[in-house]
């Protein structure tokens, strides 16, 4: 514990800049993954017949092992932050893709059939009833995404793209466990705040009508 | 009512997609500005990822910063061999720290070539022709595997050479890492070249094999030849006197691309050359992995003392 408290201080800066890129990383790599996979989710509601395919394809990513991914993109990007950015954007492509989707499918079709009652158009349909209403499993898609691109991100120091990993590497190298500890710490509690943070945005994007509702049946 | 309910859905639509488009607007800001702090085009100096070439690549870089008037930028602990040979083979990186061992067979997938200057002969044409790389001088340092005995048992033995240990094998135990054990430029073959039988041998982690020696449960070890650890527990390397391992000398491989547009970097990075034996690579090591100090002070100060930097 004191040697961690030694390398705290020591390498205070580090560890600073370390942080910053590693919330860089993982904010620009969610950005992406949210803006291709949740209209590409709502997408695929409207044409289920491939929806089963785009989902397999997306899910093919995910079982490659991030290093190799990572080693990948060297000849295609080269070295620094755009290939590590797009390795995590594709693996936070999955949980939200799925989320979109299976959210939207879920909504009641009831209230669908209302909606086109009071003649909404399909967009309005989508805008007002179905987003609204899965709402709370896309974020639960965006939630899961975020900490593992948080965690995938300590392994873009693998290809230069800094981050709270490069600690973690140098640490295990020098089998000083401070170092190690000064990464993955940082790293951890990021994730937390991350998650927090979104949990809050879910709320914050709220309906009132619908927050109330909430409020109400607890 | 009809028009009322519609109204409020209009309006709840309006506050949503404002709040979302807050959102997203403040998202674009930052991917943007993430963007704009991408890397000028200057000289990039890479490294693997272990202590050594951490060192050696804050050395070139500080270097490069102090005579030339490019932007330089230092990015160590790389994934590996693979990841710093592709980034400055296609572009991504200018420079960085290669072992001829390592270019012969693990990228060139030769066979092995004993002589020193014949392994540097060959790589250095092959990259120059195949890849546009360019290996200049070496720095000194022959990065192989060797063996390493403590202090007393060298002298208790008048051990100097491997050869050396051809009488008194039979008094000592050997403590190896897995690896060597399997590898043929390991023990297998240094036990036919040097026709030893040792006592015994015992395998384990690489960490602990210098504790075991410290505490006497083992007598010999291998090592890697500028390993900080040697200096740590003040061990004696024994020389290959019948040149059994490969040569595994250091030199900095750069793109012929980047020499062309600055022709300049060759004199400045052969300042380097035959700068560092494998004792004083082995110190620096131990500065940074014994005394915990950063690999770029310590290539600071060096340089400092040499008189290549002010």
């Amino acid at each position: 514990m004191n040697e961690l408290l030694l390398v705290l201080v020591d390498r205070w800066p580090d560890i600073l800049e370390a942080t910053g890129q590693h919330i860089l990383l993982s904010g620009m790599a969610l950005f992406w993954a949210i803006i291709i996979a949740v209209p590409l989710g709502v997408f695929l509601t409207r044409y289920r017949k491939i929806a089963g395919l785009v989902l397999g394809v997306v899910s093919v990513i995910q079982t490659i092992p991030s290093l190799a991914l990572l080693g990948f993109m060297i000849p295609l990007f080269g070295i620094g932050s755009l290939p590590a950015i797009i390795v995590m954007a594709l693996y936070g492509l999955l949980p939200i893709l799925r989320n979109t989707y299976t959210g939207i499918l879920d909504v009641d079709k009831s209230l669908l059939e209302a909606g086109r009652g009071m003649g909404m158009t399909n967009s309005q349909r989508l805008v007002m009833v179905e987003l609204p209403l899965a709402r709370s499993v896309i974020f639960a898609g965006i939630r899961t995404a975020t900490v593992m691109t948080i965690g995938v991100a300590t392994l873009a120091a693998f290809i230069g793209a800094g981050g709270l990993g490069d600690l973690i590497l140098r640490g295990i190298s020098m089998v000083d466990t401070g170092v190690i500890l000064a990464g993955a710490i940082p790293a951890a509690v990021l994730a937390i705040l991350f998650d927090l943070l979104l949990a809050w945005v879910d709320w914050y994007i709220t309906p009132q009508g619908l927050r109330l509702r909430k409020q109400q049946a607890a | 009512m009809d028009t009322n309910i519609v109204k409020g859905a209009g309006l709840m639509k309006i506050t949503g997609l404002k709040k979302v488009g807050i959102l997203l607007l403040v998202l674009i800001m930052t991917t943007l500005v993430g963007c704009s702090t991408k890397d000028d085009k200057g000289i990039t100096v890479v490294g693997k990822n272990f202590t050594e070439q951490d060192v050696m690549a804050n050395m070139l870089g500080l270097l490069l910063e102090e005579h030339t008037d490019q932007k330089i930028t230092v990015k160590s602990f790389l994934g590996g061999t693979d990841v710093c040979f592709n980034a400055v083979k296609n572009g991504s990186a200018d420079v960085y720290v290669e072992y001829t061992g390592t270019g012969l067979m693990n990228i060139l997938g030769e066979e092995v070539i004993l002589d020193p200057q014949e392994a540097y002969n060959k790589v250095k044409e092959e990259f120059s022709t195949n890849y546009n790389l360019e290996w200049l001088e070496s720095i000194g340092f022959n990065n192989t595997y060797a063996v390493a005995v403590p202090q007393e048992i060298a002298q208790k033995y008048n051990l100097k050479k491997i050869s050396d240990l051809q009488a008194v094998a039979g008094e000592l135990t050997f403590g190896t890492m897995q690896e060597f054990l399997e590898r043929d430029d390991g023990m297998k073959g240094l036990q036919k070249t040097y026709q030893l039988n040792f006592k015994g041998i015992k395998a384990m982690d690489a960490g602990l094999k210098y504790k075991a020696l410290a505490e006497g449960q083992v007598d010999i070890i291998d090592a890697f030849a500028t390993d900080g650890m040697l200096v740590k527990y003040n061990l004696v390397l024994l020389e290959d006197d019948k040149n059994f391992f490969p040569p595994y000398y250091a030199a900095p491989l750069i793109r012929s691309e980047t020499l062309k547009k600055h022709p300049e970097l060759k004199e400045i990075l052969n300042k380097l050359a035959g700068k560092l034996d494998d004792r004083a690579m082995a110190e620096l090591n131990a500065q940074v992995d014994v005394e915990k100090k950063k690999a770029r002070d310590v290539a600071k100060t060096w340089l400092q003392q040499e008189g290549l930097i002010q």
